[in-house]
């Protein structure tokens, strides 16, 4: 769990023991503990599911754990992606048309000609570093803004996938795809929380024990003292665009083995790129980038995919479905901001220095 | 002496000049651009020539509601901030103004309900990213959702439609001669927010925060009272959008509103307006609404579907990005530099610009 440990400031003892001290006790443990995001989404998926299972017995059934577990996994794949991005202080808006074309175009070749399911996994994987080596262009060599960029691709890509639907929609998919879908390795645990869970643990690797994903963090902090100090800025932003296609890529394949069908909206109409960029901010990474993680993001999918199943179990109508992820992410938000400078948020792309902006 | 000492702001001063022409030979470009486009269509597409003179200004309200969007839209871009609930506040609006009315209140009298409410929704976001010190995008990310569940329970299974006929004609498809109402409507509210923006102390203000926050702050800039005031005119702005979409369709829908956020940035952008703030003209951005607007009716009347045509809007937003930062760099604006200023810190407070 040391995900934050780039970031400058872990002052969180220093306050809760008073300047200078630090009494090393249990409950001075469980306080910092707790202002560890991921602890406390840990905290809130464990006590909804408490409170939930309390009042209505069925939400705690091992199939609908299952359930909530199944329904995170796709965009618990795409948020990695997006916070590897979001960590390098870049964006990724892109996200739900390369879940889409990678879906529709495994998923015609799958229902008409039966396609091998791990050709299928090499094509999706492959779609997807295309589609993020374009985005991973537009914004490290030729230097447009990534939000920018991102939203271009995001039509460009958004068209293509239409394109290759050509008005028709994959449906029929080959037992393998949807019994590999349906699957569980135990009881409540569905085997696409494995996928899940490899992805977030390659990805913690990746961002902890690898050259390049400790310059993720030193880009994001601060690309210009990365530069100064040898990093390479710009194939460190590309690389982390290409991931994010990767990940979306095989978020494709996810999608199309847990719901059976794909078309031409899929990933744009289950509004992948706001849950993932939610996911990725209630996960306790900033948009500033330099802090955060993946283990959190993946925390926030299943919470966010929890809550959505809790709202219906309370009887709430689904169209304040919405409203409950805008409130989550509006909490998570403040809740961030109390540990952090404030000035610090004033200006977002340039992090200028303390005494200049008072 | 004193040579030597005025001597390093020299260079600075003169890369200030050349930012400013830059932005204008940006306009100018778009300006170009738009009509290059409309002599393509009228020379290559046999059916847009056939529409005429009127018929080409009519196409007009296919698209000004977006471009309402992109006014206020780029009055927030230009303060270093940026507004994702604007989609969502048309919506509410929209469906505000119909279920009011469906209830039996006067349309005028709903259609400025709608508006307060939209104004509010702006003054939300305004509060939270001013008071409690928010980055705009994460707030603005938030209260979209919360907009939108609001405009799809406000209007129920069957939003209201069938507006009465003076409104229908005033919002939607009314004319004056051969010029829509909307388009009047528009130009209007355009040179009002273009004056306000370039020719006030409070619109030079808003630029400054959006250039340099701090040095706004020195030069006795309000900050946070403009940032807020800025927030509420996107809202009321995209509440108004709201209206028009509704009467051009004589519908109310929750949903009618999400398609308008991304080429409102769209424009914004290829208006020349910087996305991080303090640059460019709003009369770029109007140039650039007429731009995309043609280009995209163009297209859907060349006979390509609208899916195709966004993804060519997207295609050409990126060729004029492309084009922007070539032109950028033949002025003096090295990559680098430029790159350094997305993703990195300068150690010096960036100068004021002129004008």
């Amino acid at each position: 769990m040391t995900t934050l440990s780039t970031s400058p400031v872990p002052a969180a003892p220093a306050q809760t023991a008073g300047p200078g001290a630090f009494r090393a006790g249990l409950g001075n443990i469980a306080l910092v503990l707790l202002r560890r995001r991921e602890v406390q989404l840990v905290v809130a998926i464990l006590g909804l599911f408490a409170v939930c299972t309390g009042l209505h017995p069925q939400f705690g059934a091992s199939s609908n754990i299952a359930f909530i577990l199944a329904d995170s996994t796709t965009i618990m794949i795409v948020a990695v992606g997006q916070t590897i991005v979001v960590l390098g202080r870049g964006i990724d808006l892109s996200v739900s048309p390369m879940l889409g074309i990678a879906a529709v175009s495994i998923g015609f070749p799958a229902s008409m000609h039966n396609l091998n399911i791990w050709l299928a996994l090499l094509f999706v994987l492959l779609i997807g570093i295309g589609l993020g080596m374009g985005n991973g262009f537009l914004v490290s060599v030729v230097g447009i803004p990534p939000i920018i960029a991102t939203l271009a691709t995001l039509t460009i890509y958004g068209g293509w996938q239409f394109i290759i639907c050509g008005g028709m929609s994959v449906i029929n998919i080959p037992a393998v795809y949807t019994n590999f879908g349906g699957a569980n390795v135990l009881p409540g645990v569905p085997w696409l929380i494995v996928i899940g869970a490899g992805v977030v643990a390659l990805a913690y690797v990746f961002l902890t024990r690898t050259v390049t994903g400790r310059s993720v963090y030193a880009v994001g902090n601060n690309a210009d003292a990365a530069f100064r100090a040898g990093v390479p800025v710009r194939r460190v932003l590309f690389t982390t665009y290409v991931i994010s296609g990767f990940l979306a890529g095989l978020a494709g394949l996810v999608y199309l083995c847990q719901i059976g069908s794909a078309t031409s909206t899929s990933g744009s109409d289950g509004n992948t790129n706001l849950m993932s960029i939610a996911a990725t901010l209630i996960g306790g990474t900033t948009l500033l980038g330099g802090r955060g993680g993946p283990v959190g993001s993946a925390l926030g999918a299943v919470f966010l995919s929890e809550a959505a199943q809790a709202l219906i179990s309370f009887r709430f109508n689904e169209i304040w479905d919405p409203a409950g992820v805008g409130v989550l992410i509006l909490i998570a938000v403040v809740a961030d901001r109390k540990g952090a400078p404030v000035r610090q948020l004033f200006r977002q792309p340039f992090r200028q220095p303390a005494k200049a902006v008072k | 002496m004193s040579a030597i000492a005025t001597s390093p702001a020299a260079p600075r001063r003169a890369r200030v000049q050349t930012a400013g022409r830059q932005e204008t030979t940006w306009v100018v470009t778009v300006a170009v651009l738009l009509v290059a486009l409309l002599a393509y269509f009228c020379l290559a597409v046999p059916d847009f020539r056939e529409l005429g003179a009127s018929g080409i200004l009519a196409l007009c309200e296919q698209f000004l509601f977006t471009g309402l969007i992109a006014l206020g839209e780029a009055l927030v871009i230009f303060a270093g901030e940026i507004d994702l609930s604007t989609g969502a506040m048309s919506s509410l609006s929209g469906i505000v103004m119909a279920t009011l009315w469906q209830h039996g209140l006067n349309i005028w009298l709903a259609v400025v309900v709608a508006l307060v409410v939209a104004a509010l929704g702006g003054a939300i976001n305004g509060l939270l990213v001013t008071r409690f010190g928010i980055y705009s995008l994460l707030v603005t990310l938030g209260t979209q959702f919360i907009f939108s569940s609001v405009a799809t329970a406000v209007g129920g299974n069957t939003p209201p439609y069938n507006f009465p006929k003076s409104f229908v004609n005033f919002a939607g498809t009314g004319t004056v001669g051969p010029v829509p109402d909307q388009l009047i409507i528009f130009a209007v509210i355009a040179v009002v927010v273009w004056l306000v923006l370039a020719r006030t102390r409070y619109g030079r203000g808003l630029v400054l925060i959006g250039y340099n926050r701090a040095a706004s702050r020195y030069t006795g800039v309000n900050v946070q009272r403009t940032l807020f005031s800025a927030f509420v005119a996107c809202g009321l702005l995209a509440g108004i959008a709201g209206i028009f979409v509704s009467g051009f369709y004589n519908a109310a829908r929750d949903d009618i509103g999400d398609s308008l956020l991304l080429p409102a940035i769209t424009t914004v952008v290829l208006g020349g307006v910087d996305i991080f703030g303090g640059r460019g003209r709003m009369s770029g951005v109007i140039i650039a609404t007429f731009l995309l607007g043609f280009l995209f009716q163009g297209l859907l009347i060349r006979g390509n579907s609208s899916l195709t045509a966004t993804m060519i809007g997207g295609i050409v937003l990126v060729l004029c990005l492309i084009l922007k930062i070539a032109l950028d760099r033949r002025a003096g604006v090295r990559l680098r530099e430029l790159l350094q200023r997305r993703f990195g810190s300068t150690q010096e407070a960036p100068a004021v610009p002129d004008a």
